[in-house]
């Protein structure tokens, strides 16, 4: 992998993060008190750049994303995507973003099950409003560079895990989102096809010149991301700051 | 005198039923209100008074402005030629009269009048004694009183159940009649002929029943009828002969207030006098009122009062059904006519019940009349009302 | 387990209220339609038997005529009979009362000397209101007993004076008494009065005629003994008697039978009611199943807890059920009031049917046996359990992880969606060809058939929405998208789409049943009824042929100056062989219109000229009902036996469906005696207007009872009858509306809720709220849309069955086949409203969906 050039294909502003974090907190009221999942959490992602964060569950990592994505909104601090305060937006608003900004991947791929693999990967078209037609093209070049182009016409529930995942990472994609948001990518996945589906994640992410958070509880997986963060009860560390990672510690 | 009138009764405390079906009570009601109606109703009837001219044998008819009428006839039949009485019968037709003006409808059931039969036979040698009774109102197809243009004088249906008539015609000197009830298994055909002519039971036919003075009536009698004919039971049937008494008798009046019944005697001595006499009783059971007749040999009446006469009654019988004490043997003194007689019921239940208006019990039946050593004297009939505990207090 | 449901209850309820109420709601729609439904049904025949009870109750028998009123002569005949005990004469008429508004007094004429005759004066005594003067009642003209209940509601005392009217004969009556005889017989109108029999012949009837019989059976043995036959046996062998003695135009009945035959003369329409609430209880049935399964569908994880913490199956199913039957209480209680408001509510609308044309009592009263109330309750505890049964069973049997995941798995129903179908064709095949080949003759035929129709339905509609929606192809995140999610579903969508079919199919069917019916009657009046003007009396109710209109009054109205011509009719009720039928005489002449005159069989004119000669028409249902046709011998019972008349002809008759026969009025008055008529037609001399001349001659006539009514007017009124009968289909659409309106929300929500993941993942990928609602209400169309086209079907197939089949067996006419278009469009267009209304409170709440339920266990 290696450095990013920032900015690039999407042609957005040297110095404006795709999203960033500034004082956010998180605290929800259940029965009985609050319950604080992000304390204080401070985080920029500059275009182009991968960042993973680590944590175990509970530890408010999925909220995180969750912020990111505009799906939910913080208590306390600032959220911003491309420099947009996300709180000054309506529901509509954010949902607009999100479909323009914003691609996800979760760890249980939330495929539908009723479509095929191309249908599923043009659903954020669908979606959109878009002409189904023209994305094919897009969808079945995605498809092309995971390696799924001959399964497009099959039904989802044929495929194994990592198949899914793959078939996820374009959906994800087909809109070319500046950032994605990958909660757990590989969580539902086996040792041997964590390592290759987190790959050519990436890989795609670099082409693409898109922006990636993706949160994980391996350290290995971590690793490959241009930063590293770990996140515990709510408070985000830095961790070790890396500059470079590729499977070596410092 | 048959008195057969109908008064207004003391209420009976218990008279509510339960349920849908009270037989008893609504009957009672009914039969007040029916038999009420010459004292609520504004009807007018003709009162019995002195001095009516009569005119035969038109007056054998029905007399229709008169609330109540009655022909009686009662005697004692000997069968296929045997020497003692095998039977005793009582017929009897009733008008009472429900309205005096004929009410105006187009309609055959527009009439005036309640047609009432009454028909009793005893059998004397088994000792049973049967009672038949029907009422119809006088429509063209039950019954009806007839004009004096035709021999008939009166006519109704057999009582239900039985197919037939009941007639009672003049035959030119007497009555003839029939009679019959196929449930209760009697009947009868009888044709009478005057032993001796008609008496009148009062002067001029003018019968007092008490001290006001609208309690009275008309009544006359043939005391003394050879009677033939034809009489069945249980299907067998008897050429009968023997002697009747025949009572015509019709009024407007009501008992007084104070009378519950009382005790008719019609007596046919074998010396060829006849006696009758009446008492209208109290509420204590002494006797109120009374008058009476005695015909002698030849035809002469001579009437007589309670003062002339006394009844002692020397047994009695219980009636079950109805609760009535009955004396069922006298002895009747009359010393003005040197009479001491023994009055003996022949069979002591001689009660009519009737189903038709029911709380109607009376006894009537065949007695016999000896001396006080027992010798037969004579045959009669006796007649008692308003001794049941429910029974309606007559006229 | 049952404390844990007390425990939860009220949590549960307060979670969502409205599927409980739906479901307590469902349950008191079915036990309020049995119950209301069934309390008119009792109740319709209730007044009659209330009336036989208080005139009749002492009686054991009646004897009726056949063929109108006995000569009096029959009573003696009575009398004479050895098992007699009593009987006594009843004549009977309906006198008008001019009143605002006026009403029909029932007058009972009895001979009120007799004692036996009263047996509702039980419970009085002497000096109270219903005691009477006796020589008044049988000598004061106009003296009545009327019931207490009328008296008060009249303001009317003793000695209180009113009008009434039979036929053209009028009376002045006079309150003689005020017997409270619902006391004795509580069931019995309030119209019914009491007068002598004399009065009750000269005043307003005929002398020499009673219309029945009372008596009263001897049971003891001979002489007074105790013993005898029981009252029945008895009964039996008098009632031979007196037919054998009595002839062939008198029947001797009880009154067990006579109430059994008013019941036969309803049974059409009672069934017809009976239908209604059956649909009720189906439209409840599936409201519970529905809301059952929508309320624990949202409870699922619960379960999955209960089952993983140690719940057996069947703790859980009977939780479920447990609270099903709770909520079936609650909707018993709901119901059971509810029930008898429907009841007495449409009592007014039910009675005037059976008055106007079943010739019955009035329907004043409800009657509500306490076994009615049992039944219900059943039902709604039935009901309750029996909706909530499939889908309790669903959710305790499957695993508890299965429950635990927030989303759905793989349908099992969609195999079945094939075997269902072919079961669907097998029921269907199977019906037919018994149909064809055994049930023809069979007179419920029809309703077998139907049923199979309305179960084939149902088992249609999984493979319809699969073949529908199976391979759309995507456009777009709209229509198409949420067709083709239709199909994924299909276990709920495919019984939503089954009960609104079933209910579409039903309000398609009947309403063209019923419009081509309404047409066919329109058509079939506008060539029948051809005179100008129709006079009748308001006391004549259709068959009673006492209200007569008297002879001068038909010549003053003959010799009118704006009369060309007057046709006369008189008729009655009698017996033909075994069906008991009205005869009408006529007179018929030809007026050159034959041409618009239809006839089934036969030619008009020659027709015509026959019946002058004293055959006889018989009318269409007669004619199916016997097997009589043209050429034929028709028996008809007489006054003095039976006679045979030629048939000439069969005509279109819409006017009953108890046949009917018509003969000219020679004919008539050779069969029946002289008399005069009961109805009049009048023609008018040409240039006219008939409603000018109608004016005119109400202004003439206006001291005479004569009611007129130009041809348009009596048409107009037929019709009014016509559509007040079939409210029913209101009520049907109302009904299927409301299922559309379930059906859909309820599925939705279901779906909504099942598919929540799926929702939050639109959500995550940019989908609006506003897209989201636009699917599901799309899906809710689309169920409307497939529910209405299976419907549609089935109401087409429905509609034949009804027409050609049902309608031909139980009432023998000939409809011909209209299409009410605009209603129908109106109708369907109502559901699909409906349908798009009932989606939108899902599709709000769909949309609601937030993206982070896609995340909730990762929480």
């Amino acid at each position: 992998m290696g450095k990013r050039d920032g900015g690039g294909r999407l042609g957005a502003e040297d110095g404006t993060p795709v999203v960033a974090f500034e004082d956010v907190s998180k605290i929800y009221s259940s029965g009985e008190g609050w319950r604080t999942v992000l304390k204080g959490v401070w985080l920029e992602v500059m275009p182009g750049r991968t960042v993973s964060v680590v944590g175990r569950s509970g530890s408010g990592k999925t909220t995180l994303l969750n912020l990111a994505a505009g799906i939910d909104t913080a208590t306390r601090g600032r959220v911003s995507v491309d420099g947009q305060d996300l709180a000054g937006l309506s529901d509509r608003a954010r949902t607009l973003l999100r479909r323009n900004t914003i691609g996800m991947v979760f760890q249980f791929f939330h495929l539908l099950s009723h479509l095929s693999v191309q249908e599923n990967v043009v659903l954020p078209e669908l979606i959109a409003g878009g002409d189904p037609q023209q994305f094919k093209q897009r969808a079945e070049n995605l498809l092309q560079r995971v390696g799924l182009d001959d399964r497009s016409r099959d039904n989802i529930q044929k495929l194994s895990g990592g198949e899914m995942q793959r078939v996820a990472i374009c959906r994800a994609l087909l809109r070319s989102p500046r950032l994605i948001l990958a909660d757990e990518p590989t969580g539902n996945l086996d040792d041997d096809t964590s390592q290759s589906v987190m790959q050519l994640m990436l890989q795609l992410v670099e082409e693409e010149g898109s922006s990636l958070i993706y949160v994980t509880h391996s350290r290995t997986l971590a690793d490959l991301a241009d930063e590293s963060y770990t996140i515990h009860s709510g408070i985000l560390d830095a961790g070790s700051p890396r500059q470079d990672a590729k499977g070596a510690k410092l | 005198m048959r008195c057969r009138s109908f008064a207004p009764r003391r209420q009976d405390a218990k008279k509510r039923g339960s349920g849908l079906r009270v037989f008893a009570s609504w009957r009672e009601i009914s039969v007040f209100l029916l038999l009420t109606v010459g004292l609520l109703g504004t009807e007018q009837w003709r009162q019995a008074q002195q001095g009516y001219s009569w005119s035969f044998p038109q007056d054998h008819w029905v007399h229709p402005d008169y609330r109540i009428e009655w022909w009686y006839f009662t005697g004692h039949l000997r069968a296929n030629g045997q020497e003692r009485p095998r039977f005793g019968y009582q017929f009897t037709f009733y008008r009472v009269g429900l309205l005096s003006q004929a009410p105006p409808f187009d309609s055959d059931w527009s009439t005036r009048s309640l047609i009432m039969g009454h028909a009793a036979v005893t059998d004397l040698e088994s000792g049973e004694h049967r009672f038949s009774e029907l009422l119809y109102r006088t429509v063209p197809m039950l019954g009806g009183f007839d004009s004096t243009s035709g021999p008939r004088i009166a006519w109704s249906r057999a009582p239900t159940g039985t197919d037939g008539i009941w007639e009672l015609h003049w035959n030119g000197e007497a009555f003839d009649f029939n009679a019959r009830d196929d449930r209760q298994g009697l009947a009868f055909d009888l044709a009478t002929t005057p032993r001796k002519p008609l008496i009148f039971q009062g002067p001029d036919g003018y019968s007092q029943k008490g001290r006001g003075a609208d309690s009275s009536s008309f009544y006359y009698s043939f005391t003394r009828l050879d009677t033939r004919g034809t009489l069945s039971w249980d299907g067998q049937f008897y050429a009968v002969e023997g002697q009747s008494w025949m009572d015509h008798e019709f009024s407007s009046s009501v008992l007084a207030e104070n009378q519950v019944g009382w005790d008719w005697f019609s007596l046919q001595l074998e010396d060829g006098r006849e006696i009758m006499l009446y008492q209208l009783r109290d509420r204590s059971g002494a006797a109120d009122f009374g008058r009476g007749t005695i015909v002698s040999a030849q035809g002469e009446t001579a009437f007589i009062d309670l003062t002339d006469w006394t009844v002692q009654p020397q047994r009695h019988w219980d009636s079950p059904a109805s609760g009535g004490r009955y004396p069922v043997q006298w002895t009747l003194r009359i010393p003005s006519h040197n009479l001491r007689l023994q009055v003996v019921a022949l069979l002591d239940d001689q009660e009519n019940r009737s189903r038709l208006l029911p709380n109607l019990d009376y006894w009537e039946g065949p007695v016999q009349v000896t001396d006080a050593q027992g010798s037969p004297l004579g045959r009669g009939f006796v007649e008692m009302t308003g001794y049941g505990k429910n029974s309606r207090p007559p006229i | 387990m049952i404390r844990y449901l007390i425990h939860t209850a009220w949590a549960h309820f307060r979670q969502g209220p409205i599927l409980y109420l739906l479901t307590v709601f469902g349950v008191a729609l079915g036990v309020a339609s049995v119950m209301g439904i069934q309390i008119i049904n009792r109740s319709a025949v209730g007044a009659f038997r209330g009336s036989i009870q208080a005139i009749s109750s002492n009686a054991d028998l009646s004897v009726l005529g056949k063929s109108g009123p006995l000569p009096e002569t029959v009573l003696p005949t009575v009398l004479a009979d050895p098992g007699v005990e009593s009987a006594w004469p009843v004549y009977r008429l309906d006198a008008q009362v001019s009143a605002d508004p006026p009403f029909y007094l029932e007058v009972y004429g009895l001979d009120l000397s007799a004692p036996q005759l009263r047996p509702w004066s039980a419970e009085s005594a002497p000096g109270q209101e219903d005691a009477y003067d006796l020589s008044d009642a049988l000598s004061k003209p106009g003296w009545i007993a009327v019931s207490k209940r009328l008296a008060e509601r009249m303001g009317w005392e003793k000695g209180s004076t009113f009008q009434v009217s039979q036929g053209t004969r009028q009376a002045e009556l006079e309150v003689g008494a005020m017997v409270d005889f619902e006391r004795f017989s509580p069931q019995s109108s309030s119209k019914l009065a009491v007068m002598d029999i004399a009065q009750a012949q000269g005043l307003l009837g005929r002398r020499g005629r009673v219309h029945q019989v009372d008596v009263r059976v001897f049971t003891q043995g001979r002489r007074g003994a105790e013993g005898g036959e029981p009252r029945e046996e008895a009964g039996k062998e008098v009632a031979q008697r007196l037919e054998d003695a009595l002839g062939p135009a008198v029947e001797v009945l009880s009154g067990k039978e006579r109430e059994d035959q008013a019941r036969d003369l309803l049974g059409a329409f009672r069934l017809n009611l009976t239908a209604l609430s059956l649909i009720s209880l189906f439209v409840g049935l599936f409201l519970i199943y529905s809301s059952t399964q929508a309320s624990l569908v949202r409870r699922r994880q619960e379960f999955g807890l209960l089952r993983s913490l140690g719940a057996t199956r069947r703790q859980l199913l009977t939780v479920i059920l447990a609270e099903a039957a709770w909520l079936g209480v609650l909707g018993v209680a709901l119901g059971l009031p509810v029930g008898y408001w429907v009841a007495s509510s449409n009592l007014e609308v039910v009675s005037s049917t059976v008055t106007n044309i079943y010739l019955l009592s009035e329907i004043e009263s409800l009657q509500f046996p306490p076994w009615l109330l049992a039944l219900a309750a059943s039902i709604g505890l039935g009901g309750a359990v029996l909706g909530a049964w499939l889908p309790a069973l669903d959710m305790s049997r499957q695993d508890p992880k299965d429950l635990l995941v927030a989303y759905t798995l793989h349908e099992r129903i969609a195999h079945s969606a094939l075997g269902m179908a072919a079961l669907a064709v097998l029921i269907l095949a199977g019906a037919g060809g018994w149909y064809v080949w055994l049930g023809r003759g069979w007179q419920p035929s029809g309703f077998v058939l139907g049923v199979a129709l309305l179960a084939a339905l149902p088992l249609l509609s999984p493979m319809l929405v699969r073949l529908s929606c199976g391979r759309l192809p995507l456009r777009g995140f709209g229509w198409g998208y949420s067709l083709r999610a239709l199909g994924l579903d299909l276990q709920k969508t495919a019984s939503a789409v089954a009960a609104l079919s079933v209910a579409v199919s039903m309000l398609v069917g009947i309403t063209l049943m019923i419009g081509s019916f309404r047409k066919t009657v329109e058509v079939w009046m506008e060539a029948t009824i051809q005179a100008d003007i129709y006079i009748t009396t308001p006391s004549w109710r259709g068959r009673r042929s006492e209200a007569s209109i008297s002879p001068d009054l038909v010549e003053s109205l003959r010799s009118h100056p704006t009369v060309k011509a007057v046709d006369r009719l008189r008729s009655r009720q009698t017996v033909s062989g075994s069906n008991r039928i009205s005869i009408a005489g006529v007179d018929l002449h030809l007026s050159g219109k034959e041409e618009r005159f239809k006839l089934l069989a036969g030619d008009p004119k020659e027709a015509l000229q026959a019946a002058r000669q004293g055959a006889a028409l018989i009318s269409e249902p007669l004619a199916r009902r016997s097997g009589l046709g043209l050429g034929d011998q028709l028996e008809v019972t007489v006054p003095t036996g039976q006679v045979e008349l030629p048939i000439a002809a069969v005509y279109y008759d819409y006017g009953s469906e108890r046949g009917a026969a018509l003969v000219d009025w020679s004919t008539y008055a050779d069969l029946f005696g002289p008399g005069p008529p009961s109805n009049l037609a009048l023609y008018l001399r040409p240039g006219l207007e008939a409603e000018q001349v109608v004016e005119q001659l109400q202004e003439e006539f206006a001291a005479t009872p004569l009611f007129f009514r130009s041809n348009r007017n009596l048409r107009q009124a037929a019709l009014q009858i016509f559509d007040q009968t079939f409210a029913v289909v209101r009520l049907l659409q109302g009904m299927s509306l409301l299922i559309a309106a379930c059906a859909i929300t309820l599925t939705l929500l279901i779906l909504a809720r099942e598919r929540i993941s799926e929702l939050a993942l639109y959500r995550a990928l940019g989908a609006a709220r506003r897209q989201i609602l636009g699917i599901y209400l799309g899906k809710g169309l689309g169920m409307a849309v497939l529910g209405l086209a299976l419907g549609w079907l089935g109401g087409l197939a429905l509609a034949a069955l009804l027409i050609f089949v049902i309608n031909r067996a139980y009432f023998g006419w000939t409809v011909q086949v209209y299409w009410p278009w605009s209603t129908l469009a109106q109708e369907t267009a109502g559901i699909l409203l409906a349908a798009v209304l009932a989606a939108i409170y899902p599709a709000l709440r769909a949309s609601r969906t937030p993206a982070t339920e896609l995340n909730r266990d990762e929480m």
